[in-house]
C-alpha cells in the first residue's frame, strides 16, 4: 500500500500544483517544496518498515489486469533505500529550485508540473517487482523529463531535447523488444521468478543473451552508458540546475536500476551478459571521464563526470556477475551473492548512493554559479568562488568525494570494485567464467579503472582551482567577483550544497557504510573483513590520485591551458551523434528504402513495361475491333449486297493513333508500380479461370 | 426481430443518405440535426444488437442454389460494427464545423451517411458473396467522397481510388465465386476444408483473395492510392481512410483467412510466409515513407499504410494470439489514427495550412488539439500507459509464439517501423510546443483552437486511447473469445 502512495501522490499532487499555480504562484512552489517533503517522509517510513523485515503487507502490492500484465511492486533493503535516495534528492533541489528559479519564472507552471509526475515514476521505477512495472514507468519518465532539458527553449536546449528525446523512445522501444524476448522464453516478467522460469523453459542461451543485451541497452539509454550516452553530455548544460542534478543523480541509476536487477536476477549465471556489462563500463568510464577533462564548460565536466561514474557502477555490475558465475553460485538476487560478489555488489551500490550524493551536491553548487553569474564557461566564471568559504567548503569534499580520497565517501565505493576486479584477476581460471588467459583483459581493465580514477580527480581539482583559487584574467571582472561575496546563497542552497557535502564525510565511515551496504543487499555485515585502511586497499587509491596530480600539472596545466586560458581541445567532428545516428535515422534508413522501393522499381522498370502493355492491348483490341467491322462489311458486301462503305473509326491506321490517345488517358494510373501489378493480377485471373474450368467442367 | 434490427441498420443509412442527397435547398442547421438523427438513430439499433449476442446466419436473398445474400452477427462482425457504430456520430459531428464553408455540403453528408450503412452491411455480411457485394458497393460510394472538391488533385486522387479499389475487387472476385461454389455455408470460425481441391491451386486462391481484398488494406504493391487520398476533406480521410474502408480490407482479409479457408489448412505454406513477408515489408517500407513525408495528412496516411500491415502481420501469423492481436491492433489502431488525423484536420481547418514545417509553434495556440495529438503520437509509438503499447505487446509476443523465421523477421521489421513511428509521429509534437530553427510561426497570429463540436470528438477518442491503455482487461477478454472461436 505505501508503495502505491509513493508512487501515485505525486502524480496527484503534479495535477493539483497546476491548479494552483492558475491561482498563485508563490503557493505552487511552496507546494511543491512541502509536497516533496512529505514524499520524503514517507519514503523515511518506507525504509523503517524494510528495517523491520519482510512480510508486511503494507510493502507490497499487485494490481492485476492495469495494462494487460498487471503491476507488481516489492519493497526490500534495495528498493526501499533508492526510494529514499530519490525523495531526499527532489526534496532537496525542489527546495532549491526556490531560489535558483527566482528571476527566471518562464515555464515554471511547467516545470513543476513535470517535475512532480518524474518524482511518481522514478518512484514506481525504485520500487516495481516486474520488469514491466519497470517498464511502463521508466517510459513515463522518459517523457517527463524531456520537458526539463527543453525547459530553457533556445535552440542548444531544443536540439539536445531532440537528442534526448529520441534516445529515450528508442532506448524504450529496445527495451521492449528485449522484454517481449524474455517474456516469450519465460512466461513470466516477475523478477523474482524469472531466473528459475528461464532455466525451466528450456530456452536457448542465445535468445536469453540477445534479449539481455536489449534490456542492456534499452536501460543503457538512460543510463549514459556508450554508445547511447550522446544525450548526457549535451541535456545536462542547458537544463536548469536543479533539473541537472535530478537527471544525473536518479535518473541515470533508473537504468543502472534495470541493468542491476536484470543482471542479478535473471542473468546471474551468464558470464556472458557479465562481460558485455564490464565491458561497456569500461569504455563508458573512460571515455566519460577523458570528455570531462577536456570540457570547458563547468556543467558539461559534471555532466561527463557523470557518465564516467555510471562506467563504474557498471564495472561494478559486471564484475559482480563475473564472480558470482566463477564461484559456481546457483541462486539469483541479492541474496545468492556471496564472497567477492558480494563485495563487488557492495561496491556497486554504495557507489550508486555516493553519486546520487555528490552529483546533488555538485549540481546545485553549479547552480548556485548559475544563477548569480548565468555562465557556465570556465574562463568566464574563474575565479569567482574567491571568497566564497561555505561554497568552497562544500565543493571541496565533493572533489574529494568524488575523487576517492581515503576517508570519504566515494574512497570506500571504489575501493571495494578495485577490489573486486583484483579478485578476479586472481580467481582467473578457477571457474568457467572468467578462463586463465582473461586475466589478461581484467588487468588492463584494472588500469583503466585507476587512470579513469585519476581522470575524476584531475578534472574535479581543474574545476575546483578554477573556480575557487585562481583569479579571473579580466582584473575588472574579478573586482566584481570578489564584491559579491555575500548573498549568493539562500536557505535552499545551504541546504541542498552545503548539508549534503557533510554526508560524504558521514557515509565515508565503515560502520555506516557497512550498515548501508549490509542494509541494501540484505546480507548482516555484509562488509565485516573489509578494512578500507589497510595497505593494499590505500595503495590503490593512492596510485589513482598520483596518476590525477601528474594529470593535471602535466596535461591540464600544459595541454589544455594557453597564457591562462582554458582551451577547448576536443574535436568538434568527433561526436557520434553528428557522426553517426542522425544521418543513419534521417538520412540513410529512409533513404535506401525510399532506393530500393520506389526510384528503380517505379519508374525504370515498372512504368516502361506498363505503357508497353497497355499499348500492344489496345492494339490488339482494336485490331480485333477492325477485324470484326471488316467481317462484317465483307458479309453486308457479299451476303446482302448493300453498298457500305467503311468509315474512320473502321479503318487500321486508326489504331496507330487511338493507341496514343489511350496512353494519355491511362497516364494517372500507370504511372506506378501498383497498376502494373494489379494488371498482371488481373491476366493471372483469366488463366486460373481456364484452369478452373479445366477442373470443375472437364 | 433482431434479424429485422440488423436490415435496418444497413438500409436506414442507405436511405437517410439518398434524402440527405436531395437536401440540396435544406438549410444548414436541419441538415445538421437529420445527419445525426440517422447516425445516431444507427448507432442505437447497431448497439442494440450487437449487445445481445450472436444472430446466427439467415437469408435474405436467394439468387441461385448456393449464391445468397446472408447475414450474421458473430465476434468480428460485433467488433468492427461496434467500432464504427463508436465513431460515425462523433466524426459527422466534427465533419460539421470542417465542411462549413466547403460546397455541395448535401452531397458530402449524403454519400458520408450511405458509407455509413454500406460499411455495416460489410460488419454483417454472412458469407463471402454478401461480403463481396458491400465491399465493392463501399468503393463505389466513397467515390464522390475522395473527389469532392473536384480539384485536379482530388479528381486525380479518386481516378486512381477506383482504379486500385476496383481492380482489386476484380482479383478477389475469383475466390469469392469459387469458395461460393464449394463452400455450402457461409463465415464459420476455422474455415471450411476444401479436400477436393488441390493444396497449390487453394493457396493461389487463397492469395488472390488476399492481394484482392488486400488492396483496400494498402498492402505493398498497392498501397498508393491510400497516401493520394489525403486529398479528401478530413472527416473522410479520417474515418474512412483510417478506419472505415481500409478496415474493410483487414476484416475482409481476416474473414477470408480464418472464416472461409482454414488457417490451419493455410500455415506453414508458402502462401503464408508470402503473407507474412507481404505485411512485414510493407510495414516497414510505409514507415521509412512516413519518415520522408512532409505533407502533414500524407505523413499520417503512409502511417496507416504501415499499421494496417501490423494488423495483417498478426492475421497472417494464423495462430489465435495473432488473430488477437491484429483485431486488437484494428481497434486501437483506429481510435488512435481517427484522433491524429482529426487534430491535423482541426489544424488545417484553422490555419490553412498543409506542411509539417507549417507547424512550428501552432501547439501555443493550439493547446488542446496538439495535446490530443501528442498523446495519439505517444500511443502510436507504443509507449506504456496508451493503448498502442498493448497491441504492439500483444503483436510482438504472438509474433515471438509463433516460433517461424518468418515470423521473427516481421518482429524485426515491426520494432524498426516503430523505431521510425517514434520519429516521425513525434516530430509533429514536439515541433507544435517547441518550434526550431525558424523561430515560432504562429507568433501574434489569430490561430485558435476550435470549437467543441471538434475538439470533444478528438478528447473521447484520446481518453479512450488512454482507458483503453491502462485498463486492456474486458477489451483483450472479448478478442481472446474471437480468436479462439467462442463467439
Amino acid at each position: 500500500m505505501l508503495p502505491a502512495l509513493l508512487i501515485f501522490m505525486p502524480f496527484l499532487a503534479g495535477i493539483a500544483d497546476y491548479i494552483i499555480a492558475k491561482g498563485s504562484e508563490r503557493g505552487r512552489d511552496q507546494f511543491a517544496v512541502i509536497f516533496t517533503w512529505v514524499e520524503l517522509a514517507l519514503s523515511a517510513i518506507l525504509v523503517y518498515l524494510a528495517c523491520q523485515g519482510g512480510g508486511n503487507s503494507l510493502l507490497s502490492l499487485d494490481i492485476p489486469h492495469v495494462f494487460s500484465t498487471g503491476l507488481s511492486l516489492r519493497t526490500d533493503g534495495f528498493r526501499s533505500s533508492y526510494s529514499l535516495v530519490t525523495s531526499v534528492m527532489w526534496a532537496f533541489t525542489t527546495l532549491f529550485s526556490l531560489e535558483y528559479f527566482r528571476h527566471e519564472r518562464e515555464h515554471l507552471d511547467r516545470y513543476y508540473l513535470f517535475v512532480l509526475f518524474t518524482l511518481g515514476a522514478t518512484q514506481g521505477v525504485m520500487l516495481s517487482g516486474d520488469l514491466i512495472t519497470t517498464f511502463v514507468f521508466f517510459e513515463i519518465l522518459s517523457l517527463t523529463s524531456f520537458t526539463w532539458v527543453m525547459h530553457e527553449e533556445t535552440e542548444g536546449a531544443l536540439r539536445a531535447g531532440y537528442t534526448y528525446l529520441f534516445i529515450a523512445v528508442i532506448g524504450g522501444l529496445v527495451l521492449f523488444m528485449g522484454l517481449v524476448l524474455l517474456y516469450h522464453a519465460a512466461g513470466t516478467l516477475a523478477y523474482s521468478e524469472l531466473y528459475a522460469a528461464v532455466r525451466s523453459s528450456g530456452a536457448s542461451s542465445g535468445t536469453i543473451l540477445a534479449a539481455g543485451v536489449c534490456i542492456i541497452i534499452g536501460f543503457g539509454c538512460k543510463a549514459g552508458m556508450f554508445p547511447v550516452h550522446v544525450w548526457l553530455p549535451k541535456a545536462h548544460p542547458v537544463a536548469p540546475s536543479p533539473a541537472s542534478a535530478l537527471l544525473s543523480g536518479v535518473l541515470t541509476k533508473v537504468g543502472i536500476y534495470g541493468i542491476l536487477m536484470t543482471g542479478i536476477e535473471v542473468m546471474a549465471d551468464s558470464a556472458s551478459f557479465g562481460w558485455i556489462v564490464l565491458i561497456l563500463g569500461t569504455v563508458t568510464m573512460l571515455l566519460g571521464a577523458v570528455l570531462a577533462l577536456f570540457s570547458v564548460n563547468l556543467k558539461r565536466t559534471l555532466a561527463c563526470s557523470s557518465m564516467s561514474q555510471i562506467g563504474f557502477i557498471l564495472t561494478g555490475i559486471g564484475m559482480t556477475i563475473l564472480l558470482s558465475c566463477q564461484s559456481g553460485s546457483v541462486e539469483s538476487g541479492f541474496s545468492g551473492l556471496n564472497g567477492h560478489a558480494l563485495m563487488a555488489m557492495c561496491g556497486t551500490v554504495l557507489h550508486m548512493v555516493n553519486h546520487s550524493m555528490l552529483k546533488l551536491c555538485l549540481f546545485c553548487a553549479a547552480g548556485v554559479v548559475v544563477m548569480n553569474i548565468h555562465e557556465l564557461d570556465l574562463n568566464r566564471i574563474r575565479g569567482w568562488g574567491r571568497g566564497k568559504w561555505a561554497l568552497m567548503a562544500a565543493f571541496f569534499l565533493g572533489v574529494v568525494g568524488i575523487g576517492g580520497v581515503p576517508l570519504f565517501n566515494g574512497y570506500a565505493s571504489k575501493t571495494l570494485l578495485h577490489e573486486a576486479i583484483t579478485a578476479g584477476i586472481a580467481e582467473a581460471g578457477e571457474g568457467a567464467a572468467i578462463s586463465a588467459s582473461a586475466s589478461g583483459i581484467l588487468s588492463a581493465i584494472e588500469w583503466i579503472f585507476l587512470i579513469s580514477g585519476g581522470c575524476t580527480f584531475a578534472y574535479m581539482l581543474k574545476l575546483f582551482i578554477c573556480v575557487f583559487i585562481e583569479k579571473n584574467s579580466d582584473a575588472a571582472l574579478q573586482e566584481k567577483y570578489d564584491a559579491s561575496g555575500k548573498g549568493y546563497m539562500g536557505a535552499g542552497g545551504y541546504i541542498a550544497v552545503c548539508a549534503t557535502s557533510l554526508l560524504f564525510i558521514v557515509l565515508g565511515q565503515k560502520s555506516v557504510f557497512n550498515a548501508l551496504a549490509s542494509f541494501m543487499t540484505g546480507h548482516a555485515d555484509a562488509l565485516e573483513e573489509f578494512s578500507p585502511l589497510s595497505f593494499e586497499c590505500v595503495k590503490g587509491a593512492l596510485i589513482s590520485l598520483a596518476i590525477g596530480a601528474a594529470l593535471y600539472i602535466v596535461f591540464i596545466r600544459l595541454v589544455l591551458m594557453k597564457r591562462g586560458e582554458y582551451l577547448d581541445r576536443w574535436p568538434k567532428r568527433l561526436d557520434l551523434e553528428d557522426l553517426l545516428y542522425r544521418p543513419l535515422l534521417m538520412r540513410w534508413l529512409p533513404g535506401i528504402f525510399g532506393a530500393v522501393f520506389s526510384i528503380p522499381a517505379e519508374n525504370k522498370i515498372m512504368k516502361p513495361l506498363c505503357a508497353g502493355i497497355l499499348t500492344a492491348a489496345s492494339f490488339i483490341a482494336r485490331a480485333l475491333a477492325v477485324g470484326t467491322d471488316a467481317l462484317i462489311v465483307f458479309l453486308r458486301r457479299t451476303v446482302l449486297k448493300e453498298r457500305v462503305i467503311m468509315d474512320n473509326g473502321q479503318k487500321l491506321s486508326f489504331i496507330r493513333k487511338r493507341s496514343d490517345e489511350i496512353h494519355e488517358a491511362y497516364e494517372p494510373i500507370i504511372g506506378n508500380f501498383s497498376f502494373a501489378l494489379m494488371l498482371s493480377c488481373i491476366g493471372m485471373m483469366v488463366i486460373f479461370g481456364v484452369i478452373m474450368y479445366y477442373i470443375i467442367v472437364v | 426481430m433482431r434479424e429485422a434490427g440488423i436490415i435496418i441498420s444497413i438500409l436506414f443509412p442507405v436511405f437517410g443518405g439518398i434524402f440527405l442527397l436531395e437536401s440540396v435547398k435544406m438549410e444548414e442547421r436541419t441538415r445538421r440535426i437529420w445527419c445525426e438523427v440517422f447516425a445516431c438513430a444507427t448507432t442505437a439499433i447497431v448497439w442494440a444488437v450487437i449487445l445481445t449476442g450472436n444472430v446466427d446466419e439467415f437469408t435474405v436473398y436467394s439468387f441461385t442454389r448456393g449464391f445468397r445474400i446472408t447475414l450474421k452477427v458473430d465476434g468480428p462482425s460485433m467488433l468492427f460494427a461496434g467500432m464504427i457504430s463508436a465513431m460515425w456520430p462523433f466524426v459527422t459531428m466534427y465533419a460539421f464545423e470542417y465542411m462549413e464553408r466547403a460546397k455541395h455540403k448535401s452531397s458530402f453528408f449524403g454519400f458520408y451517411i450511405m458509407t455509413y450503412g454500406v460499411t455495416l452491411g460489410v460488419a454483417f455480411s454472412g458469407n463471402l458473396l454478401t461480403l463481396y457485394v458491400f465491399y465493392e458497393m463501399l468503393s463505389l460510394v466513397t467515390l464522390p467522397l475522395v473527389s469532392h472538391y473536384q480539384d485536379h488533385e482530388s479528381m486525380y486522387a479518386g481516378r486512381v481510388y477506383a482504379a486500385y479499389v476496383i481492380g482489386g475487387a476484380a482479383m478477389a472476385l475469383f475466390p469469392t465465386i469459387v469458395m461460393t461454389m464449394f463452400a455450402e455455408s457461409g463465415f464459420v470460425w476455422g474455415g471450411h476444408s476444401f479436400s477436393s481441391l488441390s493444396l497449390n491451386f487453394v493457396l493461389i486462391l487463397w492469395l488472390l483473395g488476399f492481394f484482392g481484398f488486400g488492396v483496400k488494406a494498402a498492402v505493398l504493391p498497392f498501397h498508393i492510392w491510400l497516401p493520394q487520398a489525403t486529398a479528401a476533406p478530413t472527416p473522410v480521410t479520417a474515418l474512412l481512410h483510417a478506419v472505415a474502408v481500409v478496415n474493410t480490407g483487414v476484416f475482409a482479409v481476416t474473414r477470408l483467412t480464418w472464416y472461409v479457408f482454414s488457417p490451419e489448412y493455410l500455415s506453414g505454406t508458402w502462401a503464408q510466409i508470402t503473407g507474412v513477408l507481404v505485411a512485414s515489408a510493407t510495414l516497414l517500407y510505409a514507415s521509412g515513407r512516413a519518415l520522408r513525408e512532409r505533407h502533414f495528412k500524407r505523413k499520417l496516411a503512409y502511417s496507416t499504410v504501415s499499421n494496417l500491415s501490423y494488423m495483417l502481420y498478426g492475421i497472417m501469423l494464423m495462430t489465435p494470439a495473432g488473430l488477437q492481436a491484429g483485431l486488437a491492433h484494428m481497434l486501437i489502431h483506429g481510435i488512435i489514427k481517427m484522433s491524429l488525423f482529426l487534430c491535423a484536420g482541426s489544424f488545417i481547418h484553422k490555419s490553412g495550412m498543409h506542411y509539417l514545417y507549417e507547424i512550428d509553434g501552432a501547439g501555443k495556440k493550439m493547446p488542446f488539439t496538439f495535446l490530443f495529438y501528442t498523446l495519439g503520437s505517444l500511443s502510436l509509438t507504443g509507449i506504456p500507459l496508451f493503448s498502442g503499447f498493448i497491441s504492439k505487446w500483444h503483436l510482438l509476443t504472438a509474433g515471438a509464439e509463433a516460433g517461424t523465421v518468418w515470423a521473427y523477421i516481421g518482429t524485426v521489421c515491426l520494432i524498426t517501423s516503430a523505431f521510425f513511428c517514434a520519429i516521425y509521429s513525434l516530430t509533429a509534437s514536439v515541433r507544435a510546443f517547441f518550434p526550431v530553427n525558424g523561430g515560432d510561426l504562429w507568433e501574434g497570429t489569430s490561430l485558435t483552437d476550435p470549437t467543441w463540436r471538434m475538439l470533444v470528438p478528438i478528447g473521447l477518442f484520446s481518453v479512450l486511447n488512454v482507458v483503453i491503455g491502462v485498463y486492456p482487461g474486458p477489451i483483450l477478454g472479448f478478442l481472446d473469445q474471437i480468436s479462439r472461436g467462442v463467439i
